[in-house]
């Protein structure tokens, strides 16, 4: 999807956005990304949807100033641009003037430098430290006085007084190398504080230096439990972008892929679930079932987790001749499997104990927060991208959409646990009537991608991946970014966990399914 | 669904779940048992023909493999993992590239197919080992062309020009990327029968790769032509 | 039947001719001391080795079978690191109290253990309060899960400290509830006594029927939270608090707390054993008396240690299967279901002996 933008000066954008979402309803902010204009200054990108009417609407905003770029905040409309311009003042530099929170998300706070703009050299600010990384209790605010000076005042995360534990970021419950700062109040979590960024790879920053085959190797690597979908993504927006059409074939392949990736990290997510509330047996059925999606997997695409399957126009390989075969073994052996999860946890009391209730999130927080995927579905927020916009083969299949209203930690545990049965029933539409086609288009040898700049979104596993793709015509993009899936998820803990136990911050956590690379990228 | 209950309802239920809970162990306690027993089954064990274990140079049996040096598969890597060196040799008083030695890091590869799919004369493939662990990280540094090795002759060698040193990345001799596996044998057998009378020609991995369909051959055979002129 | 005490009264009389009295006691606990301290390392390994085939075989795994046939040598092996890892010491913590707390934990279920009935005239405490005396012993071992918490001076152990000690402490009272239910059947709280009676009338099960199997049951759930094994697990919760009370110990300081760990579920399932099962009593069926004989010729210590490692596999069972509690559910789940219901069985129990509906 070609982007086509309404460009506001800086000093009108907070005027203007509050309009747009009082009287256009605008209450999705789906991605802020901030780009490097070179001369022109730092550009920042706001894609907002209606999720009443699914109208969208991007907004571009230009900072002339490279020396102290500064844009006003817009967090206190959409609670979501709270972490993206976090984001966007780590990698750009660009100051938000009255963000509360204007401290640096994945990079160290000593690091010197912002290392997305295109004139900053990372390495030679930045020798390796071999001391411990700083983390602050308290935060910067920054504030645009009338006469176009900038003033700070402080802000405290945590009070001195404060009994702040660290969950992680060696725990076993943050599902990688994540770091929660919690606050207690004996049992009782006062707040949450994420520190990201312990697995940042930098991958937005490596692909503006790879070719577009290339950067496909490394959207594996982020959503691990995502990888067909990321990947999807991704070539759906080059493709897209430069106007090839796959075949009919590759299309429903990659439908069919997708839902396995689907059932595989659905899977993971009810084991982790199990193991986080302590549930070890449950743990392991799980594991044993996703083995038979992962041999699927390796059989055609030869591998398990970092598959390396979709490319710019098809696929890596066709089908493996096998593939129907074991596709159509698996769907029973799951649907048993299912029969067994529920059994063992589903209906158990001490389960429902745990999640009934716990961590509840309204709709309109979920929206505010860009909790997309289960989490949204859970609290009645119809934000499936395979129903809104159907995309390769979902419009000719038939399946329900699975929400809830509750909101509770329980409706999440059971939109995904829906959701693996909905998907089998996606794969046995499908599997039997793969069309006949090339499996792969002809691309030239070098890729580039038109001039322009483009967003393409897939329903990943646990959300909206989405990729904002800006070409200059190189074979490299210009600037590549990710809509996390996670990132939404993550900073969604702090008000869900506000008042609760700290083992429901496990439970919370272990019910938002975020992974950690996606988050981190 | 606990929450509405009274007491005693709340309770039966409770009881009964984990009753249901307790009957679900019970039965996997006697089902068969998952564990891979790995060191004893491998015999048995055999990776998928797919699986990507690490790259190797496969050679015939004089000691002949395919690679002319050209290094496109060392431009397309995204994580300088291959290395190769080449050198200059006069062969019928035409200057020539010759392989000298392909280095190939295990350690920083990332797997992702480009440079078997690039490579126009398929001499570099994934063969199925997974047993990569090794204790010096030095070791992970392979060189795959064997010593005393050389470039395999053929009428299809000969009719490539060599690709010129700089740039090799905007020659036409760059095959299309997103090439399968599946049609390397539908093209390397016309290619052996050729040769076949003569030389005996290493056959590729048969298992490595699936049965290639007739109509993806058909397209990509006049494709791998264009792109060798 | 064999009696024990045939032995024991021999060893006395041996020693009794060649030493004075005093020193014949005191030879004879050493003896005793020896002997449990033996049989709390046999069986901590015997318990380690079976939680892990069994949790393996609940999980579709085979559990260890690398070290020695079927992994038999897995728990010697692991026991040997234990020994040989350095026990860390940390600045800022109680080193006092630090160091102490294992000896608490593992001191106090010795004590208990040494309680067991394990044949007829085989036991090596046996007070008229018996029972008691277990209540109380065993409950020593929450001072030192405390002192772990706050010797410690981190913060996972302190908050696994403090649920340990509120999760004891109100199980405790179920524990004593269904205890007195017993002891209103038996008419006596002297452990020896208990299992004589039931190996003539029968097992207390049998012979309390209704409030005795509800008894039982509200035993094994509340002794099992006693262990703080899973579901219960609570001050531990490896996946809130990564280890619980325990996260600051290193080598043998930590495998004090792992053997107690094994040992109290070996010892709640004896005292289940002892006050619900029979003991080492054989099953009896009144009428049929070659089935009897052929029970009697099982000598007790079989019939003990079956009956336990019965008991322990519905524990290790139950543990298995079942998700981890929360606190305020173990909380609920005691004061509003365990203790009303063991208060009212308490009743039932006690109208039952006075109108004699017993066997």
């Amino acid at each position: 999807m070609n982007l086509v933008f309404q460009t506001i000066a800086p000093a009108e954008l907070h005027q203007e956005m509050l309009r747009l979402r009082q009287e256009k309803k605008m209450d999705f902010l789906v991605l802020l990304t901030a780009e490097d204009l070179g001369e022109e200054g730092f550009g920042v990108v706001y894609q907002l949807e209606s999720t009443e009417t699914g109208e969208q609407v991007n907004i571009k905003s230009v900072c002339p100033n490279r020396e102290q770029p500064t844009l006003p905040t817009v967090s206190d409309i959409w609670d979501i641009a709270h972490i993206y311009e976090r984001e966007a003042y780590d990698f750009f530099g660009i100051i938000f003037t009255g963000h509360p929170d204007m401290r640096r998300i994945y990079l160290r706070e000593d690091w010197v430098g912002f290392p997305l703009r295109k004139d900053d050299k990372p390495e030679e600010q930045n020798p390796l430290k071999m001391d411990n990384a700083p983390l602050s209790d308290d935060t910067t605010c920054y504030e645009l006085q009338p006469d176009g000076t900038l003033t700070s005042h402080k802000n405290t995360i945590f009070e001195p007084e404060d009994y702040v534990v660290n969950m992680g970021p060696q725990h076993p419950s943050t599902h990688g190398v994540l770091h929660f700062r919690v606050a207690l109040n004996g049992e009782r979590i006062k707040r949450v504080d994420p520190v990201l960024g312990y697995i940042h790879r930098g991958i937005e920053k490596m692909n503006e230096s790879m070719t577009y085959p290339q950067m496909l190797a490394l959207t594996d690597r982020m959503d691990y439990l995502g990888a067909m979908q990321n990947r999807h993504a991704l070539c759906k927006v080059i493709e897209e972008a430069m106007g090839v059409e796959v075949s009919d074939r590759v299309k429903v392949i990659r439908t069919i892929m997708d839902e396995l990736q689907r059932i595989d990290s659905h899977i993971l997510y009810f084991s982790c679930l199990c193991q986080d509330l302590g549930a070890t047996t449950a743990f392991l059925y799980g594991f044993r079932d996703r083995e038979k999606v992962l041999d699927i997997f390796e059989e055609t695409c030869g591998g398990r987790l970092i598959l390396n399957y979709n490319t710019i126009g098809g696929v890596m390989a066709d089908i493996h001749p096998n593939f129907v075969k074991r596709v159509k073994e698996f769907i029973p052996v799951m649907r048993k499997g299912l029969k067994e999860y529920h059994d063992i946890f589903t209906g158990n009391v001490i389960a429902h104990n745990r999640m009934e209730g716990v961590g509840v999130l309204s709709k309109e927080q979920v929206i505010k927060m860009g909790c997309t995927g289960g989490t949204g579905r859970a609290s009645g927020w119809h934000n499936d991208l395979r129903k809104l916009r159907p995309y390769d083969a979902y419009d000719r299949v038939e399946f329900k959409e699975i929400t809830f209203t509750e909101g509770d930690s329980f409706a999440r545990y059971m939109v995904r646990m829906l959701e693996i049965e909905e998907s089998l029933k996606i794969i046995e539409q499908l599997i039997d009537n793969i069309p006949e086609g090339n499996y792969q288009e002809k691309m030239k040898p070098i890729i580039k991608v038109p001039e322009g700049t483009f967003y393409a979104a897939v329903e990943g596993s646990r959300g909206q991946f989405g990729v904002f793709l800006e070409s200059k015509g190189d074979k490299s993009p210009y600037r590549v970014h990710y809509r996390s899936t996670g990132l939404p998820l993550v900073y969604a803990m702090d008000t869900a966990c506000r008042g609760n136990l700290i083992a429901d911050l496990v439970t919370i956590g272990g019910t938002f399914d975020y992974v950690v690379p996606d988050i981190d990228r | 669904m606990y929450k509405d209950k009274n007491y005693f309802e709340g309770l039966f239920c409770g009881v009964k779940s984990i009753c249901i809970g307790l009957k679900t162990t019970m039965r996997e306690f006697f089902t068969k048992k998952i564990t891979e027993q790995y060191p004893e089954n491998r015999k048995e064990l055999k990776m998928f023909d797919r699986f990507r274990g690490s790259l190797v140079m496969p050679h015939n049996e004089k000691n002949e493999h395919k690679c002319v040096a050209c290094g496109i598969c060392q431009m397309q890597c995204p994580n300088d993992t291959i290395n190769v060196v080449s050198e200059m040799v006069e062969v019928d008083g035409k200057k020539k590239k010759q392989l000298v030695r392909y280095e190939y890091n295990l350690g920083s590869c990332m797997f992702c197919m480009l440079c078997v799919t690039a490579c126009p004369h398929k001499a570099i493939t994934f063969d199925q080992s997974f047993e990569n662990a090794v204790f010096d990280r030095s070791k992970l540094i392979k060189v795959l062309n064997k010593p005393g090795s050389k470039v395999e002759e053929k009428p299809v060698v000969k009719k490539t020009a060599p690709a010129p040193a700089a740039k090799p990345a905007e020659t036409p001799a760059e095959a299309p990327k997103p090439e399968a596996v599946a049609p390397k044998t539908a093209e390397e057998q016309p290619r052996i029968e050729a040769v076949a009378a003569k030389t005996e020609v290493e056959q590729p991995k048969p298992e490595a790769v699936a049965a290639p369909k007739e109509e993806t051959t058909k397209v990509e055979q006049p494709e791998t032509e264009k792109a060798a002129e | 039947m064999f009696d024990f005490s045939v032995i024991s009264q021999w060893l006395h009389t041996l020693l009794l001719s060649f030493l004075p009295e005093w020193a014949t006691i005191l030879v004879e606990s050493v003896i005793v001391a020896l002997v449990i301290i033996t049989l709390y390392a046999v069986f901590a390994i015997v318990l380690i080795y079976m939680e892990r085939k069994i949790c393996g075989f609940f999980q579709c795994r085979l559990g260890p079978n690398r070290v020695g046939k079927w992994g038999l040598l897995q728990v010697f092996a692991d026991v040997f690191k234990m020994l040989q890892k350095e026990i860390i010491k940390m600045r800022q913590t109680d080193r006092f109290l630090h160091d102490l707390a294992p000896f608490f934990v593992v001191t106090a279920s010795m004590v208990t253990f040494a309680c067991l009935p394990w044949n007829k005239g085989g036991h090596m405490i046996d007070f008229n309060i018996g029972i008691f005396f277990i209540l109380a012993v065993s409950s020593v071992s929450v001072v030192g899960i405390l002192l772990a918490g706050w010797g410690s001076n981190s913060k996972y152990p302190i908050i696994g400290a403090m649920r340990s000690g509120a999760q004891i402490i109100s199980y405790e009272l179920s524990i004593g509830l269904t205890m007195l239910t017993v002891i209103c059947l038996t008419g006596t709280m002297q452990i020896s006594e208990i299992v004589q009676q039931q190996s003539e009338l029968g097992w207390n099960i049998f012979r309390g029927h209704l409030p005795m199997v509800i008894a039982f049951i509200i035993y094994l759930i509340a002794g099992n939270a006693e262990c703080n094994r899973g579901p219960f697990d609570l001050p531990e919760a490896e996946s809130e608090l990564t280890a619980g009370y325990h996260t600051e110990y290193s080598g043998m300081h930590f495998g004090y707390f792992y053997l107690a760990e094994y040992l109290n579920l070996f010892i709640s399932a004896g005292i289940a054993t002892t006050v619900f099962l029979g003991g080492w009593a054989p099953l009896h069926i009144s009428g049929l008396d070659g089935f009897n004989g052929v029970m009697d010729a099982v000598p007790g210590i079989v019939w003990f240690l079956g009956k336990t490692f019965f008991v322990v596999f519905l524990l290790m069972w139950e543990r298995w299967t079942l998700p981890r509690l929360r606190i305020d559910n173990i909380l609920t789940l005691e004061w509003k279901y365990l203790m009303p219901i063991s208060m009212l069985n308490l009743v039932l129990m006690a109208l039952l002996v006075a109108y004699g509906l017993y066997f």
